[in-house]
């Protein structure tokens, strides 16, 4: 491999791409360096749930044969990307983490995937998530995914293969999907950046559906540069998703070198400040408001009295849009379920309408204290998660009141949820480590399409921060 | 409102052909009661004053 060391697999997908082109680097050795990184560590990190072996060293060669005669597919040319397997790829095993899809085998890609591999970019496999892309899996029927900084500890969900590949090198770049978090909270646990884009920026064209007002696929990748690179390649109008919009898309990459000056940064005082956040995630998210002011940005506090209430709201909403697309399901493979998916479901059909009724416009209220909020500010910074990744005990013991079962499902989720329901963008980026070697998510929310400021704000923090370049010890 | 014990769940379960294994019900109670009380607190909210629509509208942008 040339350049001949273990940083070529670190570093972001954009140069990776540039010494391809340079003929530095071959797909070839690419494909087989991440190949090779999988052998060693994902018997114990669980990331995958299949590996494209065969297809993934094809599709190098072929690449390589292109480059050599000057055919270059697009920007991720020979580049091994992994995507959650909620995602549709033709041919290949596609489970949404459950064992009632142990054997469905898609016969055409989704819209996201098609991109990808139009760009130049090569399958490498399909990642492991919590059931259905729900959270709350007990037993993993494809393994349990561990946090590469620790495994005893929670890679975060849903999209948990994918910060685990990202953060532990296992691909080039990742795709994830995020409903309530599931981008972003993962990104925040495995030190990576998740980006969470505006509802209707990307195409949910064949993937297998939570909720489908907040239902949005994003990139989680190690930098924010190779978030952008991505992010250009997945967005725009998808007549296989009526539901995207036909807006414009910017270069994102191109145009990240706008920073944080002038920014308007609103820091939510309910996230940053409430008693459920941690001391040490608190002091690093408001270590880095202050860094995101030292780079130019106004920063200042902001109260959304509604914010505590997110949680109990979108999981009414989310789990009752599941509930009514596991109905045939639930009746005649009951079973088939991990008992956590079982119990979340079979809870959401017992609410009543009128509850949910009563949670949509509260959600409607959110999302006005939300965009009235963004109307005043470019950015909405607060932690990603209240805490670090937790202990994987932590979440698989029984609940034994309904306090508890609240406080595990409705505050963390308070974090991450007024951006999915407001329908606006979001990026968890590293804003540091616990003394136990654990990271720290910074989240930022932006405007509806407004990816292109998230985006120049967080590279302005990473460039910044230098956490990028700390990586997993993984022996 | 008092909590819903399992043996309520179960049955509400069973009416509705949801189904229930093993000791589902005593967690699905606990979880039933969480959602209720927060969805209940929702009440003291000016729900009024904006219509449920789930998501922006595209193509308004």
């Amino acid at each position: 491999m040339s350049p001949a060391d273990d940083d070529l697999v670190f570093r972001g997908a954009a140069r990776q791409a540039a010494l391809i082109r340079e003929k530095r680097v071959s797909p070839v050795e690419l494909v087989a360096a991440y190949l090779e990184r999988i052998d060693r560590f994902d018997g114990r990190l669980r990331a995958f749930i299949t590996v494209c072996r065969e297809s993934a060293i094809e599709e190098a060669a072929r690449a390589e044969g292109e480059g050599a005669k000057g055919k270059w597919l697009g920007p991720l040319h020979g580049i091994p990307f992994a995507v959650k397997d909620q995602v549709d790829t033709a041919g290949v095993l596609t489970t949404s983490g459950s064992a009632l899809l142990r054997a469905n085998i898609p016969s055409v890609d989704s819209t996201v995937v098609a991109r990808l591999k139009a760009a130049g970019a090569i399958l490498l496999g399909k990642l492991n998530l919590t059931e259905f892309a729900l959270g709350g899996t007990i037993h993993f029927p494809y393994g349990q995914p561990r946090n590469p900084w620790n495994p005893n500890h929670d890679p975060g969900g849903s999209s948990s293969g994918s910060g685990i590949a990202a953060a532990a090198a296992l691909c080039s770049v990742t795709l994830g999907e995020d409903t309530g978090g599931s981008v972003r909270s993962p990104a925040s646990y495995c030190g990576g950046v998740g980006l969470r884009p505006t509802w209707g920026r990307v195409s949910r064209h064949g993937c297998f559906p939570a909720a489908w007002s907040m239902d949005q696929i994003g990139p989680l990748t190690r930098t924010v540069e190779d978030a952008a690179l991505v992010l250009g390649i997945i967005a725009g109008y998808d007549a296989g998703d009526p539901l995207t919009s036909r807006s414009a898309v910017p270069d994102y990459r191109a145009a990240l070198a706008g920073g944080a000056k002038g920014l308007r940064i609103g820091v939510i005082t309910e996230l940053v400040d409430d008693a459920d956040t941690q001391a040490e995630v608190r002091s690093a998210v408001r270590e880095a408001a202050r860094g995101l002011a030292a780079l130019g940005g106004a920063v200042e506090d902001i109260s959304l009295p509604l914010i505590p209430l997110a949680g109990a709201v979108f999981m009414a909403l989310c789990d009752s849009d599941a509930a009514g697309y596991h109905t045939r399901w639930l009746s005649e493979r009951a079973a088939e379920y991990d008992q956590g998916t079982r119990r979340r479901l079979v809870t959401a059909g017992l609410i009543p309408a009128a509850a949910v009724h009563r949670a949509a416009r509260a959600r409607a209220l959110i999302r006005k204290q939300v965009l009235e909020a963004l109307s005043r500010f470019d950015l909405l910074l607060a932690p990603t998660s209240p805490h670090p990744a937790p202990l994987i005990a932590s979440h698989t013991a029984p609940i034994t009141s309904k306090e508890e079962a609240g406080t595990r499902f409705f505050g963390r989720r308070s974090y991450t949820t007024p951006a999915s329901l407001a329908g606006v963008p979001a990026i968890s980026v590293p804003c540091g480590f616990t003394p136990g070697g654990l990271p720290i998510g910074l989240q930022l929310m932006g405007r509806p399409f407004g990816e292109l400021t998230v985006l120049n704000a967080a590279h302005a923090w990473e460039k910044a921060a230098g956490l990028c370049n700390r990586h997993p010890a993984l022996g | 409102m008092a909590d819903l014990t399992p043996e309520d769940v179960r049955r509400l379960a069973a009416s509705l052909s949801l189904p229930m294994i093993g000791d589902d019900a005593v967690e699905v109670a606990h979880r039933l009661n969480a959602f209720l009380d927060a969805l209940g607190g929702l009440g003291a909210l000016p729900l009024e004053q904006g219509e449920p629509w789930p998501t922006r509208l595209v193509g308004a942008e």
